[in-house]
């Protein structure tokens, strides 16, 4: 598909379509990859270590030594789990004779409940989940059922959900059989995480679009919003084609409950209560919006006027505006100066008002009944174009000025408005209600009160964007009163349930326009909602209700040639710490190429073959030798000196290529001679020091906790709004758009956090009173016990003499609370060889 | 787990060794060099590459004389026309309605409002300044570029405070102090980068405003209530409640001695060594923190001139902190919006400006004397300004104001005794050389030694940039 797509595209769309474009590894199909031939066969577990290793060959590099027993099982732990293994589980591993005993290993990890909080948060970061909105004005700023998405994940991981279902569930679970199982609804959480800025609708979708592209599939569509994208094939009609999918969707006020409900009094009280309090906020948001509706129609020669005064303003399209009550509705103004901005001056009705506008004001009256009449006089003799009732309007005398020019328009309006109720109210019960007005010229400026682009038509939001149309003090204070109502009986009525943050679609689905230059007043050509044009070079329109399910289906499409490749280089990047594509959320014509180009074929295609399984790929991942291998540069210590490296102009160490100088040669261990040495990110960090303390809380799911808590790091509250220091410190992404990978800073803050943070001293004193420490007396034997807990080995006899020299003979309580403290914050606590 | 990679595209930033290489080039190299030796890094080959050490200084594109930022952020919106841009012509028709359609604000407004505080010229230039800041404008006007042809993009104060400090309205992008020390790193690295002090609690939109966003989390500003004064409120994890400072010490060489052993085999890493620095720099961070909000060290001489007010104790901070080569710091009026005067004007912005202008003054001054003002740059402005007219019903009221609005520019680099573009008759509506915003980021970034057209990161298939797609340098500011 994508090949034809290439030439296709390359005929048919604008500047980014080049040969570049065309030849560009990641929009090529995924080809079925033959291991290639290597030498050193012996070193060979799996497949991918023959990908591996031909690149270490052809580099004349060759690959470490596997890894001792216990720094395999610690990484493996801590890769499944984001947790230290047990010391009885090291033993336990140590003393496995068996020739499987590290598959077992794996094994028993990824059944583990925690393995899904591990690689969960992963997804997480993609998501760009947090349990609030960010900033919003009269409402409820968090998200009450965040964790019900967050939840769905961890299931999904440690069910091994095949992704394609994950994909499908997180677009489109309302349109799939839930098979039993309700709880399936929370998987839009996926689109509906995100921040809710200040409730702009648009940027609310660029948001959706942003985490679905760049996500699923690699692409920077977002780009597309205003132009059409500069490097990628991405054109702004592919954005708006994807805007009018989730433009076609609602959250609900009241999401589908994903519990049973518990038959009982309180629960019928809660639903009466309920569906009275929904009931109150649909009475008010419709007769709210039916007057903002009528009044668009009956006040038709103010607007106008209004419109007019403003012609030459700046434009307040994206302004929040207060008004009073029975003040012009600030966004009608709007709505009608966009559209005598956009109709052109030789539009059938609005011809004669354009061109009265033009005449100066501010001059005595009668100037402008001279300029009126020569204005009249030029487009009634040369334009026959203009609607006859309009010209018939304008064939006496001049008009005296736009007041009366917009009465004139107005009474027009007022009479086909008028012709209209009586068309509909004559029509006898059985019949089809009229459609239309019979003479076009009455039927031409109907469409203006009521066609599909009106300006009265002002979109009805049930959601909290209508706030947007209640510019004055009291209708404000009044609609946060009913939402507010409705809000807390939702979240805190007795026996409230928890319900799914979905996205519906709506009756009827919204028709996209290509916004010209991002601005939605600036409507132009009408696309279909539809997949990316690159890679459905047909532009089937979708046809199903919003389209989301066959946009899902396109995604997972085996010959997509994105989604699979960019899950299993996530899948990868969290193994060894670097993506075989460094940029893992833009596989576009900027992103470096994979270091490993046919190995990541061969996983993506592995991955879909083998049903699109992500525990299936950690065991083929792990079970290879590149995995298992150690992470010790093969350096001798001594060497390389400073007088025995050359530096170059590119600041990279050129040396021999013999294996001494391995960790010169390939400094970033782009080819993995080594396994790569890798630094804890915050939650780990956290978790694991929870763990040896003894003070873990194995709860798993539920709403959010408090970070102070005992509870794993991911079922922590995630502030959209202020992202507590701490987790900032520690490279916690900000939650604000989908992070691909997170950064990895090292700065003096950290340790600080160590060194002095109350919840560390705590998590030291818990270990002292762990049994196992506490009644070892000697220092040798409490040493060994706290270096088998921390660190997964015995100590050595340098470890000793250290442990001696600090504690001395008759070491007391707080000796011992400082070497503990020490300990923790040791290097070793942190990196995983 | 988490490989360390480098938050920089390698191309745009000299690596460590290139610098060293450079070694006498340019400022940064020789702060780098100290702070590493500090550090004990400079032990080894090949060590401690940027991503060990985010905040490491960095040579900017071009030799400029600014090297660090204080910006003063009025929050809530100075009126332009009773501080810097004086219209006597709404005397004339306060009162009454401007003989122009008043400009669509947030709220409703009607009649054009005479400001009620008396101007006059100062200095040499004879810039006309309103008496709120008489003591500012008399001793440094001279000194300052005052742009009264401020332009933003809307009337309201959530997106004018992201377009102030993130340059755009609504979406997440980096703050200009995460630019900037991103850009430039740090002069200290056993203190934040990036401190924003703010009494009392968060300015509307709270964190966004100092967000590091796509950049890493070390370039967000690190927020420090300075209503209070004990040390341990204003800087977390700063001291350690259970040990004596020997016995940290002593704790910090056992960790050093195994993480050394740890090292042994596991020869060039430099991840491991940079976290062993960080230890280093973080013990001397308890002390040098300490001491930089300590203002109890100040002379009682220099507290009186600074003001005993907590605008006082904040730019005495500032101060402090510049002298240890923080490279940006903000300093907020209050929590919420304390300028935001829809009514009571006159009280209200005599009560604010009379907590700032002491203040300012003696803190240009200070630096003037400690040679500080020369390589500072000083930014002082809201979100946006106010209306000519009052906001309606009452008439000592004015609403927010976007079209046209000042700020002042003073140190390093910049023109002194400079008005910079105009205002129409009324004060309503930039007319004359508007600067928008990203022109404001633009300048900045220029006084600075930035092209900020250059000045980007990569992220989501973009090359992000403070300026958006915009913005040009307004040279009438600098000298």
């Amino acid at each position: 598909m994508a090949v034809a797509a290439a030439t296709l595209f390359a005929a048919s769309a604008g500047a980014a379509a080049n040969t570049n474009v065309a030849r560009h590894w990641a929009f090529q199909p995924v080809e079925a990859v033959k291991p290639p031939e290597i030498k050193n066969t012996a070193w060979v577990k799996t497949d991918i270590d023959r990908f591996i290793l031909a690149r270490l060959e052809q580099h004349q590099l060759q690959p470490a030594p596997p890894a001792d027993r216990r720094a395999l099982i610690r990484r493996a732990t801590f890769d499944l789990l984001g947790l230290p293994p047990t010391p009885e589980e090291v033993e336990r591993f140590l003393a496995d004779v068996r020739p499987d005993a590290f598959d077992r290993v794996v094994e028993r990890l990824l059944n583990s409940p925690h393995y899904g909080e591990r690689w969960g948060r992963h997804w997480l970061d993609v998501a760009r989940y947090a349990d609030n909105k960010g900033y919003v004005f009269f409402e409820e700023k968090s998200f009450p059922w965040a964790w019900t998405y967050r939840d769905y994940v961890v299931r999904a991981f440690n069910e091994d959900k095949p992704y394609n279902q994950f994909v499908l569930e997180q677009l489109a679970a309302d349109q799939l059989d839930p098979l039993g199982d309700v709880r399936t609804l929370t998987a839009l959480g996926f689109l509906t995480v995100g921040d809710h800025f200040s409730n702009n609708t648009h940027d609310i979708l660029d948001d959706r679009i942003d985490v679905v592209t760049r996500g699923l599939l690699g692409l920077t569509v977002g780009c597309a919003r205003c132009h059409d994208h500069k490097f990628d094939p991405v054109t702004m009609e592919d954005y708006y084609a994807l805007y009018g999918v989730f433009r076609s969707c609602t959250e609900p006020m009241v999401p589908p409950a994903i519990e049973a409900p518990v038959l009982s009094e309180t629960y019928e009280g809660f639903e009466l209560e309920l569906i009275r309090r929904e009931q109150k906020l649909q009475e008010f948001v419709e007769s709210k919006h039916r007057a903002i509706v009528q009044g668009a129609r009956t006040r038709l020669a103010e607007y106008l006027l209004a419109a007019y005064a403003q012609r030459n303003q700046p434009s307040t399209e994206s302004f929040m505006l207060i008004a009073d009550k029975e003040d012009l509705n600030p966004a009608v103004i709007a709505r009608w100066r966009a559209y005598l901005d956009r109709v052109g001056p030789a539009h059938p009705v609005w011809r004669p008002w354009l061109e009265f506008s033009t005449i100066e004001e501010g001059k005595a009256e009668t100037h402008f009944a001279e300029q009126a009449a020569r204005v009249q006089v030029a487009w009634t003799t040369s334009a026959p174009g203009v609607n006859p009732r309009v010209a018939s309007a304008f064939s006496g005398a001049a008009p005296r000025s736009m007041k009366d020019v917009a009465d004139r328009y107005a009474a027009l309006f007022k009479s086909v408005n008028e012709q209209w109720q009586a068309a509909l109210a004559q029509t006898a019960q059985p019949a089809p209600a009229p459609e239309r007005l019979p003479r076009p010229e009455d039927e031409e400026l109907r469409q203006i009160l009521y066609g599909p682009d009106a300006p009265p038509e002002v979109p009805l939001q049930m959601d909290w964007g209508f706030l947007s149309l209640l510019p004055d003090r009291a209708s404000q204070g009044e609609f946060q009163k009913i939402l507010t109502s409705l809000e807390q009986w939702l979240m805190h009525g007795p026996a409230a349930p928890a319900r799914a943050m979905v996205l519906q679609d709506l009756p009827v689905a919204y028709q996209p326009r290509v916004f010209l230059r991002g601005n939605p007043n600036r409507p132009g050509a009408t696309v279909s909602r539809r997949f990316v044009q690159w890679l459905d070079p047909e532009r089937r329109a979708f046809t199903k209700g919003s389209g989301r399910l066959e946009l899902a289906r396109a995604i997972i499409d085996p010959g997509d040639p994105l989604a699979a490749r960019v899950f299993v280089n996530r899948i990868w990047m969290h193994h060894f710490g670097t993506g075989l594509v460094t940029t893992p959320s833009d596989f576009g014509t900027r992103s470096e190429a994979p270091s490993h180009p046919e190995l990541l074929d061969w996983l993506a295609r592995e991955f879909v073959q083998g049903g699109w399984r992500v525990k299936r790929l950690h065991r083929l991942i792990m079970s290879s030798a590149v995995y298992q291998q150690s992470s010790m540069a093969q350096a001798p210590p001594s060497s390389p000196s400073r007088s025995s490296t050359i530096l170059t102009n590119g600041g990279t160490f050129i040396a021999g290529a013999s294996n001494a100088d391995l960790p010169a040669v390939d400094a970033e261990n782009r080819w993995l001679g080594r396994f790569p040495r890798l630094r804890h990110d915050f939650e780990t960090q956290r978790d694991a020091l929870l763990a040896v303390a003894g003070q873990l809380d194995a709860q798993t799911g539920g709403p959010p906790a408090e970070l102070s808590s005992n509870r794993r790091t991911i079922y922590t509250f995630v502030n959209r709004m202020d992202v507590p220091p701490v987790m900032t410190t520690f490279d916690f992404p900000s939650p604000s758009a989908s992070c691909p990978q997170r950064s990895a800073t090292t700065v003096a803050p950290q340790a600080l956090f160590l060194m002095n943070n109350d919840s560390v001293a705590k998590a030291v004193a818990a270990v002292l009173k762990r049994a196992e420490i506490a009644g070892a007396a000697m220092i040798s034997v409490r040493t060994e016990r706290l270096y088998a807990l921390f660190y997964g080995r015995p100590p050595t006899a340098t470890d000793l003499r250290h442990a001696e020299d600090f504690l001395g003979t008759a070491p007391d309580e707080k000796l011992w609370t400082q070497y503990v403290h020490a300990l923790l914050m040791a290097n070793e606590f942190v990196f995983v060889d | 787990m988490t490989k360390i990679v480098s938050p920089w595209p390698s191309e745009r930033f000299l690596s460590r060794r290139q610098m060293l290489a450079r070694c006498g080039t340019g400022f940064g190299v020789l702060a780098l060099g100290s702070v590493l030796d500090q550090a004990g890094l400079l032990t080894g080959p090949a060590r401690a590459e940027s991503a060990a050490f985010p905040l490491a200084p960095r040579a900017p594109h071009f030799t400029a004389k600014a090297r660090r930022v204080v910006h003063l952020f009025m929050n809530g919106g100075p009126s332009q026309v009773d501080t810097f841009d004086p219209k006597p012509a709404l005397d004339r028709y306060h009162g009454q309605p401007l003989p122009l359609n008043n400009l669509r604000t947030e709220r409703k407004t009607g009649a054009a409002m005479r400001s009620p505080f008396k101007f006059q010229p100062y200095g040499q230039s004879g810039i006309r300044v309103s008496e709120l800041f008489a003591k500012t404008a008399s001793l440094h006007i001279d000194d300052m570029a005052i742009i009264r042809s401020m332009q933003a993009e809307v009337p309201n104060h959530e997106p004018s405070l992201m377009l102030m400090n993130c340059g755009d309205s609504r979406l997440p992008r980096p703050s200009m102090g995460a630019w900037i020390t991103y850009g430039l790193g740090s002069e200290n690295q056993n203190l934040p980068g990036f401190i924003v002090l703010c009494p009392g609690g968060y300015p509307i939109v709270s964190t966004q405003n100092w967000r590091s966003s796509f950049l890493p989390g070390a370039f967000q500003g690190t927020y420090i209530n300075t209503q209070h004064t004990e040390i341990d409120q204003l800087i977390a994890n700063v001291r350690n409640h259970q040990l004596t400072a020997d016995e940290q010490r002593r704790q910090l060489d056992l960790v050093r001695a195994l993480n050394e052993e740890h090292a042994r085999a596991r020869p060039q890493d430099t991840a491991l060594e940079a976290r062993i620095a960080t230890f280093e720099l973080a013990y001397r961070m308890q002390s040098e923190a300490t001491d930089a909000f300590d203002v109890t060290r100040e002379s009682e001489q220099t507290r009186d001139a600074y003001g005993r007010g907590t605008h006082g104790r904040q730019l005495l901070i500032t101060r402090r902190l510049m002298e240890r080569g923080v490279r940006f710091i903000q300093v907020w009026s209050g929590a919420g919006q304390p300028w935001d005067n829809h009514e009571n004007l006159e009280k209200d912005h005599r009560r604010l400006a009379a907590e700032w202008d002491q203040p300012i003054a003696a803190f240009l001054a200070d630096l003037k004397r400690r040679g500080l003002f020369e390589d500072t740059l000083v930014l002082w402005s809201g979100e946006f300004g106010r209306t000519p007219v009052a906001e309606l019903p009452a008439l000592n009221g004015r609403d927010h104001n976007h079209y046209g609005f000042s700020v002042w520019l003073a140190g390093g680099g910049v023109r002194g005794g400079t008005i910079y573009g105009a205002t129409d008759e009324f004060g309503f509506r930039a007319t004359e050389n508007p600067v928008h915003v990203h022109d404001l980021h633009a300048t900045i970034l220029h006084l600075l030694g930035f092209d900020h057209e250059r000045l980007t990161y990569r992220y989501a298939g973009r090359d992000f940039r403070l300026t958006d797609v915009s913005g040009h340098v307004v040279k009438g500011v600098v000298a």
